[in-house]
This record gives structure tokens, sequence and C-alpha cells, in this order.
């Protein structure tokens, strides 16, 4: 499989922030992008796996990526 | 399947939340029938508030509240106790199979003023109802205990206020997008993360060893353990999270973990019922005023913290730092509760009947109420998320 890179054109530190703000925060960001463009978010909030996914879908944005490390998530989102 | 793949699918990787709470309902009717409790754990995180209390000399035994609950032994010689020192180390294993934990200090002092004093308030509430997200809700439904329902519906009401709460501007942190022009790669850890999986390995099997030999010498013990193992395994892969189940419905409209809960109820509610027919008796609780007071007081808690009970141990296990301080504030208000309820609980809560549905209704029809009531919820579940996403589309169509 060759990964294709994605080259987002914002990028949102969330480091240590906890819930709901991480899905709160990204949701806000994404709601100043234009349409296609693409938000990189990186956050230490384990549980945000289960709530900035499913919260990008819900409100109509596109996930392109989910990246797990260790203890860091990054997602990359489309508008 | 090679090893590698199935370590990456299923002890790397994150579990899908929804059949993790399915599987944690199915265990946790298992757990009811094999130990005679049901799966809870506030009541002994009071317990432990009340060891530290002996432990500077008071004498809490002579509390009323602690003669309720029982203060009578150690940790390690309860049912509640042994199990949750098995969903610490469930939780602590599937964390560092992860390589998921690390010290996660809070950015904003807010936070911790947050943590701090939304776990005190939804530790008295959970304790004043006598059950917190799991014995009064999860696992207190199934048992066919009315108070559970009051508990439950404050619930969704104190989470209302609570969300409205954690959006007021003190609250919120600017949110500052930069420009980029290039995707920043997450840092990767290869040998820390061998180092660390060998670890978790080593702690799972160290406790299941000892589980297991329990069990031959304590029988309940012993498998109160494993179940506990099993719990923690779950709640921490599936980042399993009750208070997001209610938050997220008036947060952003968010009804996955919602929907997951109230089946897992459904599954719990079919296997207590059986155990009940053969003989276990089921636990019920005072349904009075304190299981609705404690139930907005534990809702308004949860939110304002981030988490209850049992979402702050496999955080506080993975090293964010913030349920560290949820869990003290939890032992906190848990026993400041145990410290007043001599005083509050002739009014609230002792001198109200405690209401076995199943004895209101026989036993068929308490267990057909309770699946109404189930189905019910998912009905409203389900149109609220309807109304939700209808009222945003409406307000971005007139923008």
């Amino acid at each position: 499989m060759t990964e294709q890179k994605i080259i987002p054109d914002y990028h949102l530190d969330l480091m240590g922030e906890t819930c709901p703000y991480v899905a709160i925060a990204t949701l806000d960001a994404m709601a100043q992008l234009k349409s296609g463009e693409i938000l990189e978010v990186v956050t230490s909030c384990s549980q945000s796996i289960n709530n900035v996914p499913p919260d990008a879908i819900n409100h109509g944005y596109q996930v392109l990526e989910v990246a797990t490390e260790g203890a860091n998530i990054r997602y990359l989102i489309r508008r | 399947m090679n090893w590698l793949n199935f370590k990456r699918d299923y002890l790397v990787q994150f579990w899908s939340p929804i059949p993790s709470v399915i599987a944690a309902g199915v265990l946790s009717a298992y757990y009811f029938g094999i130990t005679g409790t049901f799966w809870a754990v506030t009541g002994e995180f009071t317990r432990w508030g009340g060891h530290l209390l002996q432990w500077f000399g008071f004498q809490p035994e002579t509390w009323g509240y602690f003669k309720v609950i029982h203060l009578e032994g150690t940790p390690l010689s309860r049912v509640d106790g042994v199990m949750i020192i098995g969903m610490f180390a469930g939780c602590l294993s599937a964390a560092l199979w992860a390589n998921n934990v690390r010290l996660r200090q809070p950015q904003h002092r807010i936070r911790i003023i947050q943590a701090l004093a939304g776990g005190i308030i939804a530790g008295f509430g959970a304790r004043l109802a006598m059950g917190c997200n799991l014995a009064a809700f999860f696992t207190g439904i199934p048992q066919f205990s009315l108070h559970a329902w009051f508990f439950a519906l404050s619930t969704v009401a104190g989470t209302w206020f609570g969300a409205r709460f954690v959006m007021l501007p003190i609250f919120r942190v600017a949110v500052n997008v930069k420009k980029v022009s290039a995707a920043q790669p997450l840092v990767q850890t290869p040998e820390r993360a061998a180092r660390r999986f060998r670890l978790g390995i080593l702690v799972f099997a160290g406790f299941l060893l000892w589980a297991i030999a329990k069990t031959f010498d304590a029988p309940k013990l012993g498998l109160a353990a494993l179940f506990g193992l099993a719990f923690g395994i779950l709640i921490e892969r599936g980042q399993v999270c009750f208070t997001s189940a209610f938050r997220d419905l008036w947060l952003t409209g968010r009804t996955q973990m919602a929907k997951a809960i109230i089946l897992g109820m459904a599954v719990s509610t079919i296997g207590v019922y059986s155990y009940i027919q053969l003989g276990v008796p089921a636990k019920i609780m005072w349904a009075g005023p304190n299981a609705v007071i404690g139930g907005l007081l534990f809702g308004f808690g949860i939110v304002l913290a981030g988490s209850c009970e049992t979402g702050w141990m496999y955080r506080a296990v993975e090293g964010q730092v913030h349920y560290w301080w949820v869990g003290l504030g939890n032992i906190i208000g848990a026993t400041l509760l145990a410290l007043c309820w001599d005083d509050i609980a002739p009014v609230l809560a002792t001198r109200y009947d405690k209401v076995d549905l199943l004895v209101v209704f026989g036993k068929p029809g308490g267990l057909m109420v309770t699946y109404a009531m189930l189905a019910l919820a998912m009905l409203a579940v389900l149109w609220w998320e309807k109304r939700f996403f209808a009222r945003k589309t409406l307000v971005q169509e007139v923008v």
C-alpha cells in the first residue's frame, strides 16, 4: 500500500487539553476553514478517538486520516 | 493472522466503543450472578476515604453511612475491592500495550479547578444517590431498582446544566489555528513502545495468575478480580466514557455512546433477571429525593470535571494528570457525603421505600416495563439526534 501524503492547510495544537474541549475546539476551527481546506489536529486526549471523528462526520466534514502513536493522536479533516 | 497483526489490531489500536459497552453489559450480568453484587466503584472509593480517616484517628465506622455500605475488612478482602484493583490492573495493562502511558499535564489552571470542583460535586451526588453511572445507572437499571431511573433522568438534566456551564467563556481557551504547508508527523518511539508493551504483558499476566490462584482459595474474590481485569481492559481499549454519552448529546449532538449504553443495559437486564429468578437477591435502593438531587449534582459534576468515576480511572492510569484531580475530588466528595449522611438521610433517603419494579409490576411485568422504558429512552435519543442536526442546518441556512 502506498501512502499518499495529505498536506494540511492549518494546524491546531490541542496537546494536554481534555474533553469536551478537544471536540469543541476542532469544530470551532473547522467552521473557520474554507470549503476544501484541511485541518490537522494533534492531541494527547485518548478519549478524542471516540468524539473527534464522529463529530466531524456528523457536522458534515470529511475525516481523511486518523493516526495514533503512543499517547498522541493526529486527525486530518477536510471541510 | 500472525502475532504482529494481532498485536496491532487488537492490543494497540483502540476498540470500537459500542461492542465494548455491550460486552461490559454482558459481563456485568454474569458478575452479578457470580458475586451477588453489581459492578460498582464509588462505594469502594468511599470506603477508601473511610480507611484514610481511620488512619488519621477518626472513627468513621460509627457513622451511619459506613454502616450502610460496610467498612469491614480491607480492599483485598472485599469483592468490590479486588474488582477495582483488577480494573486498575486491566487499565494499566491495556494502556501499556498501546504505549499510552505518559504524563499529560493540564495546560490551563482553570482545568485543575474544574477537575477538583467537578469531582467533589460528582462524588457527593453519586453517593447521595447510592451509586454512580454504574450502580445507579448502567448496572442499577438492570437490577429493576426504581431509584436508578430517578437517578438516570435527573443525571440527564444535570448534564444539560453542566454542558451550558462548561461552555461559559471563563472555561474557553482561544482556538488558534496556524497556517501550515506541511503535515507534522507524530513522533515515533518504537523502542519505548516495545518496552512498554512487555511491561503491559507482565502486569496483565502477573495479575491474571494472582487472580486465578485466588479463585481456588476464595472463588468469589478471585473471579471478581478477573472480572475487574476484563472491565478495566474494556473501558481503556474502548475509551468508554459514560459522561460523554450524556454531555455530547447537548454539546455536539453525538449519540453513539448513549445508544451503546442503552443497548448494554438491554443485554444486561435479561441476564440479571435470570439470576434473580434463580434466587439471587436484587440490589434495590431508596427511591427518594436523594436519587433525584444526587443525579442532578452528579450530572453537573461529571461534565464540569470531564469524567465520572469509571472514566477517571483509566485516564488517571494513562497519566492524564487532570483526572488525578478528578479522582481526588470524588473521594473528597464521597467522604463529605458520608460525614453529613446522618443529618440528611432521614429526610432525603431512608424514609422512602426501596422500590423494586419486579415487586411492583410482578416478575414478568417489571421486566416488560424496564424494556419499554429502555425502548423509550432509545427513541428519545434518536428524536434528539434528528432535532439537533435539523436545527443546526436551519441555523446555517439563516446565516
